[in-house]
């Protein structure tokens, strides 16, 4: 069977057993190219897909999928999401009101080109790197392309699939200068293929990583942090599940209760929009087939809203903001798509540390009390100029507290998704602790 | 679930494609987890994974594809593809040609369930896991209890230009105590995890009250431990899951991963002294019923015992098919791989120091103050060096020969090469552990084990 025939096949075993039912599909295909020491080193090329339901029963949810998509296989998978149903002890379950959702197609000829083509962005990629004489040693020149078809429909009403994916280079690579040795790391993804262009790739690695050599240790004491916007987002990351109102549900998130209260500085937005033309994880609707839309978290640092699937809305006398998220293996859950800090009046660099790179994001950040203590890599700025990199120092505070310190925002977006997927601007934050030599 | 005409058609095409080498894997698995908390169901999901893999050499370059698309029509396509990413130029290899001569053999069940997953409804799983909440309950200060219990029946199919069809069934079964205690000071968590090849009579085999006891003693424990002591000092390490730290900072030098590449510092020394005389280290893929046993490894080579260090002296690396390319050693039936998405390389399987001949009293006899780490916890290694710091879960204080008051905060650590010079006494006690093992072909089920063993000096860590 395919997936499509998978789900209608489970949608009607469901009717017949009177349970309600809805069926997510996914199936996926990447290829994956490294280069190294100027030859193609690993090449990977793959296929996976499958179903996975969520059943509701007298009111009790289970769950249960299949990569299988054989009669044997899916009544299997049917009989197993009654019967995990029947264990929970929660009752109250239900599948929302669905509708027909459309086809879509977000792709394109995005990905489309002879694969000598793609073979040669991995080459570049490396060959560009190491025409640098302070590149040590090159760990991976990736090129890698991902699709996805994704396919939704519940007993319910809900019906339809869109395509959607990406592509994108990734270089690591150690660079040298004297004594100093600094590994970084360039990633640069795109919904075009087109989009991506290795020398350049090369090139902003070279700049990115090169800046940092022959960096100083840093004298302890409150500074002005400039965050770069990966940086940014990477703390954001940390925190992220604060706007998440299944944590709000499990008492996790502090910002619980403060709906329509001054939660940050009025230079903080901070907004969902899984429909951006650039976005990178675009979706017309979520993983309950609740339409997408633009969605402010914080809108002039004020909290605006959570992030609710059906079942958090409901708990909690809410609306879905269309922010379910479940893939064919996992259970419901709630969460973002494209993040964005929105871009403000622009940021001026006058004294303080410019913030490049942040390591060890989660290990570093406790999300319930908000404090975080992180080590990171980064650029002392005086008289408006980069004076000299900077190594060796943490910084740490209090995330709440930081988005109170929030002075600026940057004017152009940049976007990522090392740790989330979304876009940011550079974010100029007062009065940062940071911990050095 | 794959005929063995089209694993021909499949190689043959690949041979035609110009590999030197190709494999087709294939596998099903049902999976089960049950989590519970405080005898709540917080979490039943069941499923049915399946795929192939193929692995195709070019010399010792290695391309592989995955699909779980299993008609005959799209592996084909998939090895089309791949050969054509390799870019080589194709020539009908003679030896691709007319008929392979598999030479398949069934597996013997040596490890086979007793009990099947499907002979008991998940009610049964609650009441047998409801034994360990009650046991785990040892005292007021118990808060909390979950209880994770996770199913795995995995079949298996390789097929190679070079004969091989070997099938495989693999039925797993562990679960996991956790026992949360609480005090106005602070919140301590105890484990414990028994997991083997077998089906549901694993709840017969490791008793859940046995378990739930144990977990919940061990959180009371740690309620009342003190900050551990710093400084080198010698050390007893437990049995069983102490295990992890050799698995660690020594197995994973001996993989002909790091080996081929010469990125580990145990490479090129075979025959040499590299531990003390009273080590032997083995890796054993045939223990009867072992968590990290199994009939065939998944390039279909059939396990083996492998002696990796005897009396201190080492004696083999742990080898699969593109590593004994590499290095020329004899493979050892250790390409293994989490599932059809990996590409298989050397792994261990259930890896131990073999039991040794002081009794365990004596190891303690002669320490003025040292540390005895009972039980392992995390930790981290340098992959090259072996250098590794871990942490002791429930550790106590050894004063002029006695065990004393438990301690918590400590880290162990050092270098696993030099570690294992100083192991001075082994005890004859030897038991193993089932843990995961994380690796370039993902995560994979292994024991580690060994008796108690005197070190006669680590550093520890504390908490001051």
């Amino acid at each position: 069977m395919t997936l499509q025939e998978a789900k209608t096949y489970l949608l009607e075993r469901a009717r017949e057993r009177g349970v309600e039912l809805e069926a997510l599909a996914t199936g996926s295909r990447e290829l994956s190219l490294q280069a190294r020491e100027r030859t193609l080193e690993e090449i990977t090329a793959a296929e996976r897909g499958g179903i996975g339901v969520r059943v509701v029963k007298d009111g009790k949810t289970g769950y249960a999928y299949s990569e299988e998509l054989s009669p044997e296989a899916l009544d299997w998978v049917l009989a197993e999401a009654i019967e995990n149903a029947e264990l929970q002890s929660e009752t109250g379950g239900f599948l929302p009101e669905g509708r027909p959702l459309g086809k879509s197609d977000l792709l394109g000829e995005g990905l489309s080109a002879p694969v000598e083509e793609k073979k040669r962005m991995a080459l570049e990629l490396e060959e560009g790197v190491l025409r640098d004489p302070r590149v040590q040693q090159v760990g991976a020149a990736i090129y890698s392309e991902r699709e996805f078809q994704t396919e939704l429909a519940s007993t319910r009403g809900a019906e339809g699939g869109y395509r959607s994916g990406y592509a994108y280079q990734m270089v690591s690579a150690v660079m040298a200068e004297g004594e100093s040795l600094k590994q970084g790391y360039e990633l640069k993804v795109a919904r075009e293929l087109f989009a991506l262009d290795p020398a350049s790739t090369a090139q902003e690695f070279l700049h990115r990583t090169g800046r940092l050599l022959g960096a100083r240790d840093l004298k302890s004491g409150r500074y002005t942090a400039y965050f770069e916007p990966s940086a940014f987002l990477a703390l954001l990351s940390a925190f992220i599940d604060l706007w998440s109102a299944k944590q709000v549900l499990e008492g996790k998130s502090r910002l619980a209760g403060r709906l329509g209260q001054k939660i940050a500085s009025e230079a903080f937005t901070l907004y969902d929009d899984p429909n951006h033309p650039e976005g990178l994880m675009n979706a017309p609707f979520d993983a309950e087939g609740t339409p997408t839309r633009k969605v402010y978290l914080v809108r002039e640092g004020v909290l605006e809203s959570f992030m609710h699937n059906s079942v958090t809305a409901r708990k909690l006398n809410a609306e879905s903001t269309g922010h379910a998220q479940r893939s064919y293996k996992g259970v419901l859950d709630v969460g973002p798509r494209n993040l964005i800090v929105a871009p403000g009046e622009g940021v001026t660099l006058q004294d303080g540390v410019l913030i490049t790179d942040l390591m060890g994001v989660h290990a570093g950040a406790n999300s319930i009390s908000g404090d975080f203590s992180l080590q990171a890599l980064g650029l002392k700025i005086e008289g408006g100029e980069a004076a000299y990199p900077v190594e060796n120092f943490t910084l740490s505070g209090n995330f709440f507290e930081l988005l109170e310190r929030i002075v600026a925002t940057g004017r152009e977006l940049e976007w990522s998704v090392m740790f989330l997927a979304g876009a940011s601007p550079t974010v100029e934050v007062a009065e940062v602790a940071f911990a050095g030599a | 679930m794959l005929q063995e005409s089209t694993a021909e058609r499949l190689i043959q095409h690949a041979r035609a494609r110009g590999a030197d080498f190709a494999e087709i894997y294939v596998e099903r698995w049902k999976k089960r987890n049950l989590r519970l908390l405080d005898l709540e169901v917080q979490e039943a999901t069941s499923g049915i994974e399946t795929g192939a893999g193929v692995r195709l050499f070019f010399g010792t370059q290695v391309v592989y594809a995955y699909t779980n698309d299993l008609s005959e029509a799209n592996l084909l396509e998939v090895t089309d593809t791949l050969a054509r990413l390799k870019g080589e130029a194709g020539q009908v290899d003679a030896r691709g040609a007319g008929g392979l001569d598999f030479r398949g053999s069934a597996p013997a069940g040596l490890h086979g369930p007793q009990l099947p997953p499907d002979e008991r409804d998940k009610r049964w799983r609650i009441e047998r896991l409801a034994e360990a909440d009650a046991a785990a309950r040892v005292g007021p200060a118990i808060k909390k209890v979950q209880l994770y219990l996770i199913e795995w029946d995995q079949e298996i199919q390789v097929a190679s230009s070079e004969g091989v069809w070997n099938t495989d069934r693999r039925v797993r079964t562990r679960y996991v105590v956790t026992a949360i205690a609480e005090n106005e000071e602070s919140m301590q968590t105890g484990f414990a995890g028994p997991g083997l090849s077998v089906g549901l009579e694993l709840f017969d085999l490791e008793p859940p009250a046995v378990h739930g006891r144990a977990a919940g003693e061990q959180a009371l424990t740690l309620l009342r431990a003190k900050p551990a002591p710093a400084g080198p000092m010698p050390v007893v390490i437990g049995n069983a899951f102490g295990g992890v730290i050799f698995h660690e900072a020594l197995g994973h030098l001996l993989e002909t991963t790091a080996v081929a590449r010469k990125t580990s510092v145990l490479t090129d020394k075979l025959g040499e002294k590299i531990a003390s005389e009273a080590v032997t280290y083995v890796d054993d893929g045939t223990l009867p019923h072992g968590w990290g046993s199994s009939e065939y490894d998944d390039e279909g080579a059939p396990t083996e015992r492998t002696v990796l260090i005897e009396k201190g002296v080492l004696k083999s690396y742990m080898v699969d098919r593109w590593g004994s390319l590499m290095t020329g050693y004899r493979p050892t039936g250790s390409g293994r791989r989490q599932d059809y998405t990996f590409a298989p390389t050397s792994r261990m399987r259930n890896t131990f120091i073999e039991t040794g001949d002081t009794p365990v009293e004596k190891l303690f006899e002669n320490i003025e103050f040292g540390l005895y780490a009972k039980k392992m916890g995390g930790g981290q290694v340098r992959p090259g060096s072996g250098e590794y710091n871990f942490a002791v879960q429930e550790g106590y204080v050894i004063r002029n020969g006695r065990v004393e008051e438990p301690v918590k905060g400590a880290m162990l650590v050092g270098k696993g090469p030099e570690s294992i010079q100083r192991i001075v006494a082994v005890a004859a006690d030897r038991k193993n552990a089932p843990g995961m093992c994380g690796s370039l072909s993902g995560a994979v089920p292994v024991e580690v084990g060994q008796p108690h063993l005197l070190i006669s000096e680590i550093v520890v860590g504390g908490e001051g």
